[in-house]
């Protein structure tokens, strides 16, 4: 809790996140007392404050846990481009993460990391690993060999040739992997809540909410546009970085 | 530009290169991939080495930059060991161009061209100078240099790729099937720039092909190489056409130097065929008489008018009647002329799907009927000297191979 990188938005939100999970409006609206109406418009025009806190959150989780993510698998990248050994190892390993259920992953770190924001980065970043990992290498295994060996001829050294020519090529690939892992992680991030780290998924699998589908229907849909906005972003700014992709597909059209 | 710095751009020069025991080995194998090669290239010279795939062309060419590492001897560019320098160091200052082109796809025309002087640190005024200096050299249009690879012809990548083995004037340049990938038309006009180039700068080239045709073509000397990089014969392309040094060579050479020849010949220097010629209102008799004849050279009768200018080919049924009709029955096909080169001729008597064509003089009468038998009777010929050439120098034959079994 002492990382000055979790601490700001945390205090921020604090003092909401245990209300969050068992208040719910004290009258009762017609339509609520009807399980079978499924979505409830009076309620959510009269709640939809109540959304602000936990998109906030949501939004902070995926934001931190892909860019540790990302950072953590680059890394690994770099290290398995260098030691070729490494490079099965390091994908099997996150592999099994990927395949750990991700509500059992958040269950199980608590005991060890305890509840809160720190629990759920860790398990959510785990998540990304494998998707980002194995882009990387795939993005660096497509970099055609005569593109290398032309490099190496005209006397790039070793790390000129990753760093200058098959980076770059790969950046199409690994931010297609970041889309993924960040689309993704905006749905597991709803899990958060039981890591007690808030997030989307209070308004989700908060008390009363289950048999309650406008919150559900609200909570949902908020998610979905992060989502598509990530992913927006993350198009825009890989083909603002890739021009000769464009020249590409003109060249083809 | 300011002129002091294009000449002091193009100072660059060519060096020697000396294979001195140059060997490859791979792990412990028993047979290298070049075997002790020693090999002068002067300084200013298109060295092209050609042989059967696996023969070790490339590694051979690939030593020079030390893109592969010498087991054993050395190689001396300008009289320097390439031992001497820092693999990367030594490969910014040999130009390098390959089959595949390798152009960055992510840097447009001027960056790839610019990729060398950047790694050697030239300020931002000289590098563009001497990008649209080599562009002009290629003779590509200078809209393109902000153009991506992608965009461009796999012509103009090729000359990109040229430009870019270029960009700093190397010394030497070694070119690995540089042209192997374009089609053959446009392979045709690469080769004839690049030779137009070389003639401006006057690099020394160490050349790879498969292609003996554009070997003889570029190189101001060819080395013909067989297994482990061993070099057959190291000469001239006159020299290996007009006298291969062994039968590895000549085969090599092949089919391909009668063929050549045939570039050399006009259809008037070769003894032609005789078809019986017939006139309008001569007797069918006298004709069919003719055609009967055991040493008849040609089966068909031609027709010829007044001035024994060709007309067509008399059928059967054109020799039915008593007289020889005006028209013949079936077309005359390819015409030539005694001044005609052999090849275009021979391209003329496929082309037609003819077996016989008339040749005729400058006042277009006839001389004679040329067949491909007549082509293929004088190849064959010709390739019977090639072999007896060979049989004058079989007694060196089992010495070659016993060493070649010798070293294995």
């Amino acid at each position: 809790m002492n990382s000055p990188l979790l601490a700001m938005p945390l205090a921020a939100v604090g003092q909401v996140e245990e209300g969050f999970f068992h208040e719910r409006t004290g009258e009762t609206l017609p339509c609520q007392a009807h399980p079978s109406h499924l979505f409830c418009w009076d309620w959510a025009a009269e709640n939809i404050n109540r959304y602000g806190t936990p998109t906030l959150q949501q939004f902070e989780l995926v934001i931190i846990s892909v860019v540790i993510g990302f950072i953590v698998a680059f890394a690994f990248a770099l290290l398995a481009h260098r030691y070729h050994l490494l490079e099965w190892p390091l994908l099997a390993g996150t592999g099994v993460i990927f395949a750990v259920p991700s509500l059992a992953f958040f269950l199980l770190l608590l005991p060890i990391t305890g509840r809160g924001r720190e629990t759920a980065i860790i398990a959510l970043s785990a998540y990304t690993l494998q998707i980002i990992f194995r882009n990387i290498m795939s993005g660096l295994a497509n970099v055609p060999e005569s593109t290398k060996d032309a490099a190496r001829g005209m006397g790039l050294s070793d790390r000129q040739i990753l760093w200058k020519v098959e980076l770059p090529l790969a950046v199409p690939e690994i931010v297609g992997g970041l889309r993924i892992a960040t689309v993704s992680t905006v749905a597991i991030a709803t899990l958060a809540v039981f890591a007690h780290a808030g997030g989307l998924g209070t308004q989700i699998y908060g008390q009363g909410n289950l048999t309650f589908p406008t919150s559900i229907i609200i909570a949902g849909t908020i998610a979905i546009l992060m989502a598509l906005t990530f992913d927006a972003v993350l198009l825009t700014v890989q083909r603002l970085i890739t021009p000769w992709r464009r020249a590409a597909s003109q060249a083809a059209a | 530009m300011p002129a002091a710095e294009a000449s002091e751009q193009s100072r660059g020069g060519a060096s020697s290169v000396s294979y001195q025991g140059a060997t490859k080995r791979y792990g412990d194998s028993s047979a290298p991939a070049v075997d002790h090669l020693d090999l002068e290239v002067e300084a200013g010279e298109i060295c092209v080495l050609v042989g059967p795939s696996g023969c070790g062309k490339t590694t051979s060419m690939r030593m020079v930059n030390r893109m592969i590492e010498l087991s054993e001897g050395d190689i001396l560019i300008g009289g320097e060991s390439v031992k001497k320098q820092d693999g990367a160091r030594l490969r910014r200052e040999i130009g390098y161009v390959i089959q595949q082109v390798g152009l960055f796809p992510h840097r447009t025309i001027a960056q790839n061209i610019a990729t060398v002087p950047q790694l050697l640190g030239w300020d931002k005024e000289r590098i563009r100078a001497r990008t649209s200096e080599l562009l002009d050299l290629i003779g590509l249009d200078p809209d393109l240099a902000d153009r991506y690879p992608v965009q461009l012809s796999g012509g103009q990548q090729q000359r990109v790729g040229v430009a870019r083995g270029l960009a700093v004037d190397p010394p030497v340049m070694l070119m690995d099937e540089p042209f192997g990938a374009v089609d053959p038309i446009n392979r045709e006009r690469l080769q004839n720039e690049f030779l137009r180039l070389q003639a401006e700068i006057r690099k020394t080239i160490l050349f790879v092909t498969h292609d003996i045709d554009e070997a003889i073509k570029m190189g101001d000397r060819i080395a013909i190489m067989k297994q482990h990089g061993r070099v057959e014969q190291y000469a001239t392309p006159a020299e290996i056409l007009m006298a291969p040094a062994n039968e590895f060579v000549e085969d090599f050479v092949g089919a391909d130097r009668a063929l050549k020849r045939l570039s050399l010949l006009r259809v008037g220097d070769i003894d032609l065929w005789r078809a019986p010629n017939a006139r309008p209102g001569q007797s069918t008799a006298e004709v069919r008489a003719e055609l009967a004849a055991p040493d008849v050279e040609v089966p068909y009768a031609l027709l010829v008018d007044a001035d024994e200018r060709p007309q067509g080919w008399l059928t059967q049924r054109d020799l039915a009647g008593d007289t020889v009709p005006a028209t013949a029955d079936a077309p005359l096909g390819p015409l030539l002329e005694t001044g005609d080169v052999m090849r275009d001729a021979l391209a003329d008597l496929l082309q037609g799907e003819s077996m016989y064509a008339a040749v005729v003089d400058h006042d277009g009468r006839i001389v004679g009927i040329l067949s491909v038998e007549i082509i293929s009777e004088f190849l064959a010929s010709s390739d019977a000297k090639i072999d007896e050439r060979g049989a004058v120098e079989r007694p060196h034959g089992p010495d070659r191979a016993s060493e070649i079994a010798a070293d294995e």
